[in-house]
């Protein structure tokens, strides 16, 4: 379908996969040739091809996470040649498209590593503590009913922007999976700061911050050393400016709230 | 646990003492190489400066220990740290690429902070505890410096600290939160201007002494 | 069977409000002594799930995939409608509701309805609240944009990425309720089964995907939130995962499935471009603001639409549809760009294809406006189909986005089965024949957040419930049949992987019930589901073991039930003989090609209620009378 460059093309890899069948058991590297790729797929779409050729001959397909394949679940997630989500900035694997790869070219996949990052099967990872931290606090404690009228309080534009920045993580764990520490900082900042931002996060911003950054290195989680892996990394682009913001609020909340 | 052990546990708490102890550093360096640059004037003038420093008596006694309270926490916490980033990641990955944040400088914060602290091991045994009386100060640094073998390792130690201090000066204000669309990017700039200023300052001494005198 | 709505009497606008006092309340202390399962964690489940647990039930929840933040809602791009008039543009409860039934091609439950529209101004309130971070003016207000199907601007919108904003305000809301322990989170894990006892909805079986052990829980109620079944065309806008098995599964007990015909055709997607092709992405509605839609006025033009003269060019909608110009519902939008490449004038490579042109409104607004609108869709579809929208036009063709059948429901969210709740897109209930944009998202946090705490507490109140565990015979026998379906699958061993057959199914439905149908279009697409679906037992091939994370398996099961979903659908697209909607029959036109409805004979609810395998359902009418809304042709000329 692409005009830019006219015609469909197609192209032979050869894939090197992590295979592991759970997490305790031993995993190596296999090779896959994937033939006859269209450069106009994804590159999941190109996982689809090979898996299929393995059901029907009886093998076991590659396991990997996916769902929307739009770049908005965050489901999706592979470290492709030594770069989560691959080689191009601010996209994820599914929409990742094989006309960045060459004919003949060998394409190693492996999963997200992290020690907080439990390996389930192959590519796939369970990230369940993405979900702890959100827990620990990444709300404002609101019940259904009786808040005050949408427009009761105005928040700049430059705020709510700003905020939405933020909020647009997708938490598929590109940032820990790009850390040379596998931090997990820019994950938190990013909830951090949205709710940080705005007036109706405001009330509970001290506690949320210290819950969340304590369950943060619950989950085992590396120590960020500012190395801004993740912000090259992260298919929304999101700025380690959250970073900072948590930190600040870290200070605020520790030393000048009463907050423990 | 209190609020202040609770506070600087945290990864972040870490971060901040890393943060304060590296910024005093900083400034202990700036007015080390200001004290430094006094060797261009020659012996005498130089070691007045050090005579100078002396008098002040309890003072740099108070600095003193503080530094050296500050380098222990610095060292510390750099070591915890590092341990735990070495325990996050069990299984590496076989093939690993930088997507375009890391610098040498950030990459090798523990290596070349390690360095550093073999270094200024030796550095202080060589001029604090050196034997003061029989040579004045002035003497005994150009006594090493003549050194071929000691000037070199000396270049090549500034040359460390100066990566070092790339990451860790704009790094610092990051951890305390200071980030800001005007003002990150100038001080991304002086980090590696500041960088330059400590290999070229302090690496060009044994050089200077070397090839002038 | 007697379908009864449970509709309460009185003025439509007072309806909701005398039901809520009427309702049962369950005492505060009791309300933790009873449990309630919710299958699904979209904008429905979510929302539903953190509101119950916050009045204090026991709540259980459950989704596929590994976080409950990941629910295909994330995905909705546009906006949420409500009833704001923040726009001063003339906008009202009854405005919204009067659009959302005309839109809907007058085949949805008024009350319903009209509830919706009352409660959409409180949905907005409780997100900002949560903090979703909507787009705001420059004093700092909430910003509006305008959609397809209305002439007010009453659409809220965070970036291009409402949907996934509204979803992690819920899903928030639900992570609070984790952690204060109200609500049990179990997660990949695949609704198979609902079981039931004493006639009424008591837990569900589910399957384990980590490790493949079935599980069975119990609650007093259950809640489906298992979103729609748009999968059935295989391509689709709608994640990998979602499925019509939890919904089917109901059925299969006793639910009826309500008008599975009616399924949305969205206007603005990118063109299917290969056979690998495993979804498609839709381009938000709201590109329609601005965008013209266009094709070359000679057939087969194939120079690029740059050189394409504008004396040569055919803006169809605005030439047809004067005073809604490019922003007429989906369903008119689609069929016409439908239209449009049967005459031979689509483009691109399979020309099915037609333009949407920014060149006016990049050229009016400047480039930076456009971008900050919508910068994002832009890249996306850069991204996927290498073009430079900027300087080239798009290429947009219609593909399955929402379906507006589901499960049977009456003015309480309850399906035929007592105790079984449906909320969100899996149920049928106030898009009637197809959906206004912005919409989606709006039912969905109107279900959770303000309808279903009211009305399940009346159902728990007033109902007589035994104590019940999963030692329970009829979770035995459920868990049984559940595993001997998943040993058939995997002993099969035939040729022909899952997905295969999956294709094949989608191809079917999209040519024969798809944009245009037709009586006998539809009758071979029944002979030929048929067919395959007596292929599919005999010959799919399923790799692995079920004691394991086997996505093989997963994906099995699901085409397995939207081949016999697919039968259904069709069966209800042929019982239905006229056009209204999404429906559109190609026998029941107007002269301008409308769709022409039969109010006489199909002003109905289809519901559909399961007979056993291998034997015809049986069609349960739900008549639909307005009251408080004219019949009238649709039309946006």
């Amino acid at each position: 379908m692409s005009t830019g460059d006219g015609m469909e093309k197609k192209i032979n890899l050869t894939l090197k996969v992590w295979r592991q069948k759970g997490p305790d058991k031993k995993g190596k590297i296999e090779t896959y040739r994937a033939e006859d790729i269209s450069t106009d797929m994804s590159f999941l779409e190109m996982i689809d091809v090979v898996n299929e050729k393995l059901v029907l001959e009886g093998g076991d397909p590659i396991s990997f996470d996916h769902d929307c394949r739009e770049g908005i679940c965050g489901m999706c997630g592979a470290v492709v040649n030594g770069r989560a989500h691959g080689p191009s900035k601010g996209t994820t694997l599914c929409q990742l498209h094989m006309r960045h790869f060459s004919d003949g070219d060998t394409v190693v996949i492996e999963p997200f590593r992290s020690r907080a990052f439990k390996l389930v099967k192959d590519l796939v990872v369970d990230r369940s503590a993405f979900d702890k931290i959100i827990q620990a606090g990444g709300y404002v404690s609101v019940n259904t009913g009786g808040v005050p009228d949408a427009n009761a309080i105005p928040i700049p534009q430059e705020k709510a922007d700003l905020a939405m920045d933020a909020a647009q993580c997708i938490g598929c764990g590109a940032c820990v999976a790009s850390c040379p520490n596998a931090s997990a900082m820019l994950f938190v900042s990013a909830k951090v700061s949205q709710l940080a931002l705005l007036p109706q996060g405001r009330a509970e911003a001290p506690t949320r911050v210290i819950n969340m950054v304590k369950e943060m290195d619950n989950q085992l989680f590396g120590n960020c050393s500012n190395e801004r892996e993740c912000e090259a990394e992260c298919p929304k682009s999101i700025s380690i400016v959250n970073i900072a913001r948590l930190n600040r609020e870290f200070i605020k909340a520790g030393l000048l709230s009463n907050e423990k | 646990m209190n609020w202040v052990t609770t506070f600087f546990s945290t990864s972040v708490g870490k971060k901040i003492l890393m943060s304060i102890t590296g910024m005093s550093f900083i400034g202990f360096l700036v007015v080390h190489l200001i004290g430094n640059l006094t060797i261009y004037g020659g012996k005498d003038y130089f070691d007045s400066y050090v005579d100078h420093l002396h008098s002040l008596g309890p003072v740099l006694h108070v600095f003193e220990i503080g530094l050296l309270t500050f380098a222990l926490i610095h060292v510390l916490t750099g070591a915890v740290l590092t341990f735990q980033n070495f325990l996050s990641r069990p299984v590496r990955y076989q093939m690993n690429r930088n997507a375009g944040g890391r610098t040498l400088g950030s990459a090798t914060m523990p290596y070349t902070g390690a360095i550093l602290l073999i270094f200024l091991v030796f550095h202080v045994l060589h001029f604090h505890f050196a034997d003061h009386t029989v040579k004045t100060t002035f003497e005994i640094v150009t006594g090493y410096f003549v050194n071929p073998f000691y000037a070199g390792a000396y270049v090549c130690v500034m040359i460390v600290a100066a990566f070092h201090v790339s990451h860790g000066f704009w790094s610092a204000f990051q951890t305390l939160g200071i980030n800001h669309g005007k003002y990150t990017p100038m001080l991304k700039i002086l980090s590696l201007l500041f960088a330059c200023i400590v290999a070229a300052g302090f690496g060009f001494l044994p050089i200077y002494f070397n090839m002038f005198i | 069977m007697q379908l009864d709505a449970n509709v309460p009497g009185g003025p439509i606008e007072s309806k909701w409000d005398k039901h809520r006092f009427e309702l049962k309340l369950v005492n505060p202390a009791n309300k933790r002594k009873f449990t309630i399962i919710v299958v699904g964690t979209g904008l429905a489940g979510a929302s539903a799930s953190a509101s119950l647990a916050e009045l204090g039930y026991q709540v259980k929840t459950f989704c596929i995939q590994d976080s409950p933040r990941r629910a295909h809602s994330i995905a909705a791009q546009g906006g949420i409608n409500a009833a704001k008039n923040y726009q001063n543009d003339g906008d009202s409860i009854r405005r919204l509701f009067y659009d959302t039934v005309k839109g809907g091609d007058f085949r949805s439950r008024e009350a319903n309805v009209y509830r919706l529209a009352q409660v959409s101004n409180t949905i907005i309130d409780q997100c900002v609240a949560q903090g979703v971070p909507f787009a705001r003016e420059y004093g700092g207000l909430l910003a509006n944009r305008s959609f397809g199907g209305a002439q007010v601007s009453r659409t809220f919108y965070a970036r291009g990425q409402t949907g996934q904003q509204l979803l992690l305000g819920a899903y928030s809301a639900l992570s609070r309720q984790v952690a204060l322990k109200k609500v049990q989170l179990y997660t990949r894990r695949d609704m198979l089964d609902l079981v039931m006892a004493d006639g009424k909805a008591r837990g569900i079986v589910v399957r384990n995907l980590i490790n493949g052990e079935i599980e069975s829980y119990s609650a007093d109620a259950v809640i489906l939130a298992t979103g729609g079944y748009g999968n059935v065309f295989y391509l689709s806008t709608n994640a990998m995962a979602s499925n019509v098995s939890a919904s089917f599964s109901a059925y299969k007990k006793g639910a009826c499935f309500a008008n599975p015909c009616f399924t949305q055709i969205h206007p603005t997607c990118i063109p299917v471009h290969g056979d690998y092709q495993s979804k498609l992405t839709l381009m938000s509605e709201s590109l329609r603001n601005d965008g013209r839609v266009w094709v070359p006025k000679k057939p087969g033009d194939k120079r690029k639409p740059e050189d394409i003269p504008e004396s040569e060019r055919d803006y169809y909608l605005e030439n047809k549809y004067p005073s809604f110009g490019n922003l007429v519902p989906r369903d008119v939008a689609s069929r016409n760009a439908k239209e449009q490449c049967d005459q031979g004038k689509g483009v691109g490579e399979t020309g099915y294809a037609v333009y949407l042109d920014f060149k006016d409104a990049i050229k009016r607004d400047g480039q930076d406006v456009i971008m900050r609108k919508y910068g994002n869709l832009f890249d996306m579809y850069q991204r996927i189909t290498d073009d430079d929208p900027y300087k080239t036009a798009m290429m947009i063709y219609p593909a399955s986005h929402y379906t507006m059948g589901g499960l049977w429901v009456d003015y309480n969210l309850m399906s035929t089965i007592e105790g079984l709740f449906v909320l969100g897109e899996a149920n049928f209930s106030d898009h009637g024949a197809n959906r206004l944009g912005a919409s989606a998202l709006m039912q969905g946090l109107a279900d959770g957040y303000f309808i279903i705490p009211y009305t399940i507490g009346g159902y728990l109140a007033g109902t007589k419930l035994n104590a019940i565990s999963t030692d329970h015979a009829d979770f035995k026998s459920s868990e049984s049949a559940v595993k001997s379906k998943i040993r058939t699958l995997l002993s099969t061993n035939g040729k022909r992987t899952a997905n295969d057959f999956h294709r094949e199914l989608g191809t079917i439905m999209w040519d024969y019930c798809g944009m245009a149908r037709n009586n006998d279009g539809l009758k071979i697409a029944l002979s030929k589901i048929q067919n395959l679906k007596g292929e599919f037992v005999e010959n799919v091939k399923v790799s692995g073991i079920d004691k394991e994370f086997n996505q093989n398996l997963e994906n099995a099961g699901r085409v397995s039930d939207f081949l016999s979903f697919g039968e259904l659908m069709v069966e209800d697209a042929l019982a239905r003989q006229e056009s209204c909607g999404g429906h559109f029959n190609e026998g029941f036109q107007t002269e301008e090609n409308e769709a022409r409805r039969d109010d006489e004979n199909f002003s109905h609810v289809a519901a559909w209620a399961y007979q056993g395998e291998g034997k015809p359902p049986v069609l349960h009418k739900e008549p639909l009378s307005f009251e408080n809304v004219k019949l009238s042709q649709r039309s946006y000329k």
